[in-house]
């Protein structure tokens, strides 16, 4: 059980990454965070991605008509990542388990469901942990993409999400 | 080796670059902010001890270097990597060529990689008709301005946002905009269709993990992701001192890198590829190939200046050098810019060629003092001066004058008389000399400070 003043840590260090991240403690509380988060209500509803493959994304609950299966074609990507790190505040993604890293790369907004229990503290428990046989792809996600390439103006979004959000739950 | 004997017009390149006034300003201004940024983002943490570890933790790779490299091409081979071992710049260059033309790819988007540039990678392949596409946004602006990076982390630094504007319009067709948010949003446009269309990706690597075979690649923009998660191929051309032992290893870089370069904690991304995707896996490239490129490393290793080799490429040298600060990465006229790139360039490219860039010294110290990986190199530096001496690559003049002060200074007699005849004769060698130095130094006191005491 990872302790509460880690999952602290880890969302004041992703906040400072430029990262939205709010903590909820139940389906139905993530469900009244999400449509805020995603700004549903929009004129044109975003197209949104979710694998729907844990128990937590399951537990999602998006409007059929923005659903879509194909990443590619998504404005809005909701997964559950692997876990997090508290010491710099990044998302954990995996190829673990089929899952495709590059779905939360694609759309223009990642919204990570950062399971509470594997937060951890530092770089050096988490690359620890996986040091003899990491998954295929392992991707540290700290805040949207960024880049400072004309005359190191800080724009967000180039290749990658403009927005991050994160719920730890 | 590619080994040329025409030296760098290093003087040339440089008396250009100081009349440059938006150069100038633009080196001020990005040197100025990275070292801010570093300062801020080294401000509250235990750096030296973190110095300490990865310097001993790259000085041990280099120890055992063949040993490293070996592990990591059987680990990578086991995860389902090919891997080739390339001697030279040649060499390394066919094999990306040939691995790309044998599967009929006609374009591929490249993600950021220095040593590709080191093997002059882009040239080789659009000769072959292969369409190499930079998607690192800097790196993107100076190919389609026909350019060369001038800093190895942003390299359109050189660049202001009228001329991204002026260029973005001319090679892409839009309307004039100088807007960086603008300009970033039709790059990602542009590059998402190359991404999306792309049957392969090349990309260099920061780190490669001797125990497991995985290549680590740090990107702000998401650009590497995209590259090797997207086509079915990825190249990966490295040099082969990236090496470190393993994924234990790997949270000191990562605390280290992005720090030196930027400030920032941790870059936005950071890729851990360990071989090809597996059975019931969606992510990552069907095939993966390593070039590892040695160009001399295994030679250079051996040798006086190896220290250079533990490298990181974070650019911290550069941006509080107080030369490169003012002229910039082009003046250099290599790869590699800076107190880092003087050393390197000189052992990768040979002293005849590399020679003219000592001249960018003042051995200030202030690389030493940055560098995260404890790279010693006001001492290279150093070496490197004495070594252009020794191979009397020094001009005439200079060395003739040299011979003088040496032979004059060993004798007192020779010294004290100099000493009383430099006034009277100073003003016959304004008149005689061609030389502006004479007009602008003021002429040497009539008595010596310690004569006019005793």
């Amino acid at each position: 059980m990872t302790s509460d003043a880690v999952i602290q840590r880890f969302m004041e260090m992703a906040v400072k990454a430029a990262a939205k991240a709010v903590r909820v403690n139940s389906a139905a509380r993530l469900n009244e965070a999400l449509p805020s988060i995603i700004q549903l209500g929009d004129k044109a509803g975003p197209r949104i991605f979710c694998p729907r493959s844990t128990e937590k994304e399951k537990a999602v609950i998006i409007p059929e008509d923005l659903f879509t299966t194909d990443y590619f074609d998504a404005d809005v990507c909701i997964e559950e990542v692997s876990g997090a790190i508290a010491e710099t505040g990044s998302i954990i993604c995996t190829s673990h388990g089929g899952k495709a890293v590059q779905a939360g790369l694609l759309p223009s907004h990642h919204v990570a469901i950062v399971p509470q229990d594997r937060i951890f503290e530092t770089l050096d428990d988490y690359f620890e942990s996986c040091r003899e046989a990491p998954p295929t792809n392992i991707t540290l996600e700290t805040g949207p993409s960024r880049t400072a390439d004309i005359e190191l103006t800080l724009t967000v979004g180039v290749h990658g999400p403009e927005r991050l959000s994160i719920i730890v739950f | 080796m590619s080994r040329s004997t025409t030296a760098i017009p290093f003087r040339v390149n440089t008396a250009r670059a100081v009349c440059d006034a938006s150069l100038r300003q633009a080196m001020d201004y990005s040197t100025r902010t990275f070292s801010a940024k570093r300062a801020e983002g080294t401000a509250q943490v235990p750096l030296e001890e973190w110095r300490e570890r990865a310097s001993a933790i790259r000085m041990q790779v280099l120890d055992n270097l063949a040993d490293y490299v070996d592990r990591f091409s059987a680990n990578a081979t086991r995860a389902g990597a090919v891997v080739h071992r390339a001697k030279d710049a040649q060499i390394a260059r066919d094999t990306v060529a040939a691995i790309l033309k044998d599967r009929g790819i006609k374009m591929v988007v490249k993600a950021k990689s220095m040593v590709t540039e080191e093997i002059h990678l882009n040239k080789r392949l659009e000769e072959i008709g292969i369409e190499p596409v930079e998607t690192d946004l800097g790196e993107y602006i100076v190919q389609i301005a026909g350019e060369t990076p001038s800093h190895i982390l942003a390299p359109a630094i050189h660049k202001s946002r009228k001329d991204i504007g002026r260029l973005f319009a001319d090679k892409l067709g839009i309307e004039y905009t100088d807007d960086p948010e603008v300009l970033t949003k039709v790059a990602r446009r542009v590059l998402r269709e190359k991404f999306l269309a792309a049957k392969a990706g090349i990309t260099g690597a920061n780190f490669a993990i001797a125990d497991t075979g995985s290549l680590v690649i740090f990107t702000n923009e998401g650009n590497g992701r995209m590259v090797t998660t997207l086509p079915r191929l990825h190249v990966a051309v490295l040099s082969v001192e990236k090496v470190i032992p393993s994924l234990a290893d790997l949270s000191t870089f990562v605390r280290l890198l992005p720090r030196s370069a930027s400030g920032q904690i941790l870059s936005s991304y950071l890729s851990v590829i360990t071989g090809t995707r597996k059975q019931g896996e969606t992510t990552g490239a069907r095939e993966i190939h390593i070039v590892l490129v040695d160009n001399g490393r295994s030679e250079i290793v051996k040798g006086e200046f190896r220290e250079i080799l533990k490298c990181i490429r974070c650019s911290a040298c550069m941006n509080v050098c107080p030369v490169y600060k003012v002229i910039g990465g082009h003046a250099y006229g290599c790869t590699y810019p800076g107190p880092m790139g003087i050393v390197l360039t000189a052992v990768l490219e040979g002293m005849e060629r590399a020679h003219p860039l000592q001249d960018a010294t003042t051995f200030c110290g202030a690389c030493v003092e940055v560098c995260p990986v404890k790279v010693p190199l006001s001492k290279l530096l150093r070496r490197l001066r004495e070594r252009r001496a020794e191979q009397r690559l020094t001009p005439l003049v200079e060395r003739l004058a040299m011979f003088g002060f040496g032979t004059v200074t060993q004798s007192p007699a020779l010294f004290g008389l100099g000493q009383r005849m430099s006034w009277s004769v100073w003003p016959l060698l304004k008149d005689f000399s061609r030389s502006k130095l004479f007009v602008r130094l003021p002429r040497p006191a009539r008595k010596t400070f310690k004569r006019s005491m005793s």
